[in-house]
């Protein structure tokens, strides 16, 4: 059964990977079992809850529904790819220091969300907030958290 | 001190940058994939079972069928925590549609897919039953020869004479709530992975209890626990979903035959529907009351669906029976709790276990008696909550409580009386709820730690407590720290791994922070103990003139005199010092034939109060304001406490608002996938929510994981009858169902 194979270029989080895959092969996979990138993980399967969010060309997508071979020649961003130098995003930095998390299972898929936001609208309102992350499931329950986090970081920003 | 400050979780970087390590991750050298087959009907025989056409797949290692089970050295053909009435695949006959009926591992997912596809198995439709009553109705197809009437428990509380107090009575209310199954969807996965080394068994899986499943897979296989290593990593969300015992017994039987190679069983989330569900419950309330609002006799008979198999319903319908009274003066009460076998998935313990069902019976029913003699509901609970002193249901008089206080303080957090409500609109209406919850915890159960320092100065806590997003590993390094004298960040918290962290009864109850909690103090005690005793030649005084703070042990009176823990050790020659901590509660059983007795080391207590705004026209519900008290005895962090109060508020919303599992006729589940079933989003809560955990003096720890949860639907419920005089009697409180109450102006 063998299946016919793609070749794709992505860069991801500023590295280049030059990689053969299946034609059916999800993006989710590719990062999680050829790459070892585990940022972003399956949650529902059908898009729906975010947990497999990342950034392709800065635009909020859900991987485990995306093809790979779709994607050549792409730029990704993947939570991994968000701390520079040892620092990490003030997203990253204000989720902790707002406790916006709980088991952080869909933590990363939240603070990607959370960055494509601030980088379109640098200052939005609580409602934009609550509007614009209400694709993300959080079944723990820190919404509340998550939503002062994602101000906090917009705060900061402002300084 | 590091106790009662809000530190982050102590992997929060983790957490942020997506390294935890997630049981998704593993993967282990020639690691094969698990695929399993289920079956399509609710309740048949099974004829016959053909993998040949399986077996061909290439790339398939190892497939599993009922006919593995019972050999010599494998696995047996039944295991259960508490009830022996489950196999590893189903034997003989399938008694829910979902169940698995055979297992297969091989090279690649595809293949493991396309094995199971190839499957070819022979049923045989029996007749089949979904609702807990229709169960128990004569006649209703069987599920267990052991139990032919399908109750497979009936647990009996009996406190005076009900008759006696109904006749007393001014006023007497039946009244029958329902609620529904719900989902846990916790958005990680059931994942379990099992290698067999000679023989030595490691299984690696999401579970929120360790220690039972190594002591029930090493009973399936009829070996020594001790052969079996169970590790568990930090978990996705647990939600009760992952206690005890769920694919474990399946994996390792199908790693047994899997020729020494770890096998690895990932389930698809609508997988995760026909693993464990929540009960279903009806639960009828009949109560009498004085014109003066006292109760004279309360009578509440509740009907579990359990499922297929009895996972550790026959526990939590005991547990149940004492979850559908609320903490009110009853002076006589009777409760009959019925656990019942029907061709569902199983169910088991879900966030706030049988309490938010019978808080939502209970908290509504009270809600109801109160506007039907004229009382002011928030009156009425004042006049009747149980004080220090009174007697519970049980006849056990309680002590340290607070369900006064947590009402009051929701009334305070809400501003019931400074704030007005908006006027009536055409289409809206405004009203506010309240509800008060109280959950006994689990009465007997035991919690171990092993604490080793080094010679670096730190400190590492050996536990297997999960931790599954409650902070669960923070709140225990915090309680290390402070009772060592340590800093926080000299503190690692590590397991579960049963090679190396000792028992523990159960991550579960919102039992972990009180008893584990307490364990690991004792340990730190112990620990500083031995380094005075250490210490004290080296600083030439008696032990117990020596105190220990900021990882040094000095001379109480004379603090420059002193000597770091590295030192202490350097200078005795060890390379670590040791402790073990225990704790642990033993209280009998309740009376089996009349529910009376001690039934926990304490009770959990938590209130909530909304303000909501209906839609006259459409039935829709916004819940405006939400607030929600928990009592926590003694805080350990307060961001993690805020969290536990506010997630549990969101948590419950869920099933209040909008989740129900849809069953078909067929007994299949018809929304199945989180794009049918929807849990909370951002747009689902409050505007406003804000919570807060009460201390007392003793400071007795108790855990927080559950107890703003459960008062969120009889809350909203009452809420909506404060704003429109219409009483809904079943969950979820959707627009459609609000919409025909009003209607019908029940």
């Amino acid at each position: 059964m063998e299946r016919e194979r793609h070749s794709v270029t992505l860069r991801i989080n500023g590295d280049y990977h030059d990689l053969r895959v299946p034609a059916d092969e999800f993006l989710l996979d590719t990062l999680r079992d050829r790459l070892g990138l585990f940022g972003a993980r399956e949650g529902c399967g059908v898009g729906f809850c975010g947990a497999c969010t990342v950034l392709v060309d800065g635009r909020l997508m859900s991987s485990c529904l995306l093809l790979t071979a779709h994607v050549d020649g792409r730029v990704l961003t993947t939570v991994e790819g968000l701390a520079q130098e040892g620092k990490l995003h003030p997203v990253q930095q204000a989720f902790i220091d707002c406790h916006a998390f709980q088991c952080g299972y869909c933590t990363p898929g939240f603070i990607l969300t959370a960055v494509a936001l601030l980088d379109e609208e640098p200052h939005p309102d609580e409602a934009t907030i609550r509007e614009h992350l209400s694709g993300n499931l959080c079944r723990c329950g820190s919404y509340m958290n998550i939503v002062e986090a994602v101000q906090q970081a917009s705060e900061r920003r402002g300084q | 001190m590091t106790v009662g400050k809000p530190l982050p979780a102590s992997d929060a970087v983790a957490r942020v940058t997506g390294k935890t390590p997630y049981a998704g991750n593993w993967n282990f050298p020639r690691m094969l994939v698990a695929r399993v087959l289920r079956s399509p009907h609710a309740h048949a025989l099974i004829r016959g079972i053909h993998t040949t056409r399986a077996a061909q797949v290439s790339g398939v290692v190892a497939i599993l069928t009922s006919e593995d089970l019972g050999q010599p050295g494998g696995p047996a053909n039944r295991y259960g925590v508490m009830l022996k009435d489950r196999s590893p695949v189903a034997r003989e006959r399938v008694r829910f549609a979902g169940e698995p009926v055979a297992a297969v591992a091989a090279e690649t997912a595809a293949a493991a897919r396309e094995a199971a596809a190839r499957i070819r198995v022979e049923y045989e439709p029996l007749p089949a039953v979904f609702e807990a009553r229709e169960a128990l109705a004569p006649g209703a197809p069987s599920l267990h020869a052991e139990y032919p009437d399908n109750c497979f428990r009936h647990a009996k509380l009996r406190n005076g004479d009900v008759r006696e107090g109904f006749a007393a009575a001014d006023l007497v209310v039946e009244e029958t709530y329902t609620s529904p199954i719900a989902h846990y969807a916790a958005l990680e996965p059931h994942i379990t992975a099992a290698q067999w080394q000679g023989e030595e068994l490691t299984i690696w899986t999401t579970s929120q209890a360790p220690y039972r499943v190594k002591n029930s897979v090493a009973e399936l296989f009829q070996i020594d626990p001790e052969r079996v290593r169970v590790i568990v990593p930090p978990l996705g969300g647990g939600f009760g979903g992952k206690g005890h015992v769920k694919l474990e017994p399946l994996v390792a039987a199908l790693a047994w035959k899997a020729n020494g190679r770890p096998v690895k069983l990932t389930l698809s989330h609508p997988e995760e529907f026909v693993t464990v569900i929540k009960h279903a419950a009806t639960i009828k309330m009949k109560s009498g009351v004085t014109g003066d609002g006292h109760f004279t006799a309360h009578q509440a008979t509740v009907y579990w669906n359990g499922g297929a198999y009895a996972d550790i319903s026959p526990g939590l319908v005991g547990a149940g029976m004492l979850r559908v009274t609320g903490p009110y003066r009853f002076s006589r009460v009777h409760v009959d709790s019925y656990g019942v076998y029907t061709n569902l998935p199983p169910a088991s313990a879900f966030r706030g276990a049988m309490s938010s069902q019978g808080t939502w019976a209970y908290e509504s029913h009270v809600d109801s008696l109160a506007r039907r003699l004229g009382i002011d509901p928030v009156a009425f609970r004042r006049r009747n909550l149980l004080q220090d002193g009174d007697q519970y249901a049980t006849g056990e008089v309680v002590h340290d409580v607070h369900w006064t206080e947590c009402l009051e303080a929701c009334i305070e957090g809400l501003q019931w009386q400074e704030r007005e409500l908006p006027p009536a609109e055409e289409k809206v209406r405004y009203g506010r709820g309240v509800a008060v919850m109280s959950k006994n915890t689990l009465p007997s159960s035991r919690s171990e730690c092993r604490l080793a320092l080094d010679g670096e100065g730190r400190l590492t806590v050996y536990t297997s407590t999960v931790d599954m997003g409650q902070g669960s590993h923070t709140a225990l390094a915090q309680i290390a720290a402070d009772g060592l004298g340590l800093s926080f960040d000299r503190v690692i918290v590590v397991g579960p791994d049963t090679r190396d962290t000792p028992f523990d009864s159960t991550t579960s109850a919102a039992r972990s922070t009180s008893m584990m909690g307490t364990a690991v103090a004792r340990g730190a005690e112990q620990l500083q103990k031995e380094l005075k005793e250490l210490a004290a030649p080296i600083v030439e005084h008696r032990p117990e003139e020596l105190g220990a703070g900021h990882g040094e042990i000095y001379v109480t009176d004379r603090p420059a005199e002193r000597v770091s823990y590295t030192e202490i050790l350097r200078r005795h020659g060890r390379e670590f010092l040791e402790a073990k901590g225990e704790f642990a509660t033993d209280i009998p059983p309740l009376d089996e034939g009349t529910g009376q007795g001690i039934a926990t080391p304490h009770w959990h207590q938590g209130a909530g109060a909304c303000e909501v705004a209906v839609d006259m026209e459409t039935g829709s519900v916004t819940i405006l304001r939400y607030y929600a008290a928990s009592f926590a005895g003694r805080i350990i962090n307060p961001q993690l406490a805020r969290l536990q109060n506010e997630g549990n508020v969101i948590f419950g919303l869920g099933p209040a608002m909008q989740e129900e599992v849809i069953v078909g006729e067929d007994g299949q589940i018809a929304n199945d996938s989180l794009d049918a079933y929807k849990i909370p989003s951002l747009r689902d809560i409050p505007q406003h929510l804000d919570s807060i955990s009460l201390e007392s003096d003793h400071g007795e720890i108790h855990g927080i994981g559950e107890m703003t949860l459960t008062p969120v639907a009889p809350a909203v419920a009452n809420a909506i009858y404060d704003a429109t005089g219409v009483r809904v009697y079943d969950l979820p409180l959707t627009a459609e169902r609000v919409l025909r109450a009003l209607n019908d102006g029940t």
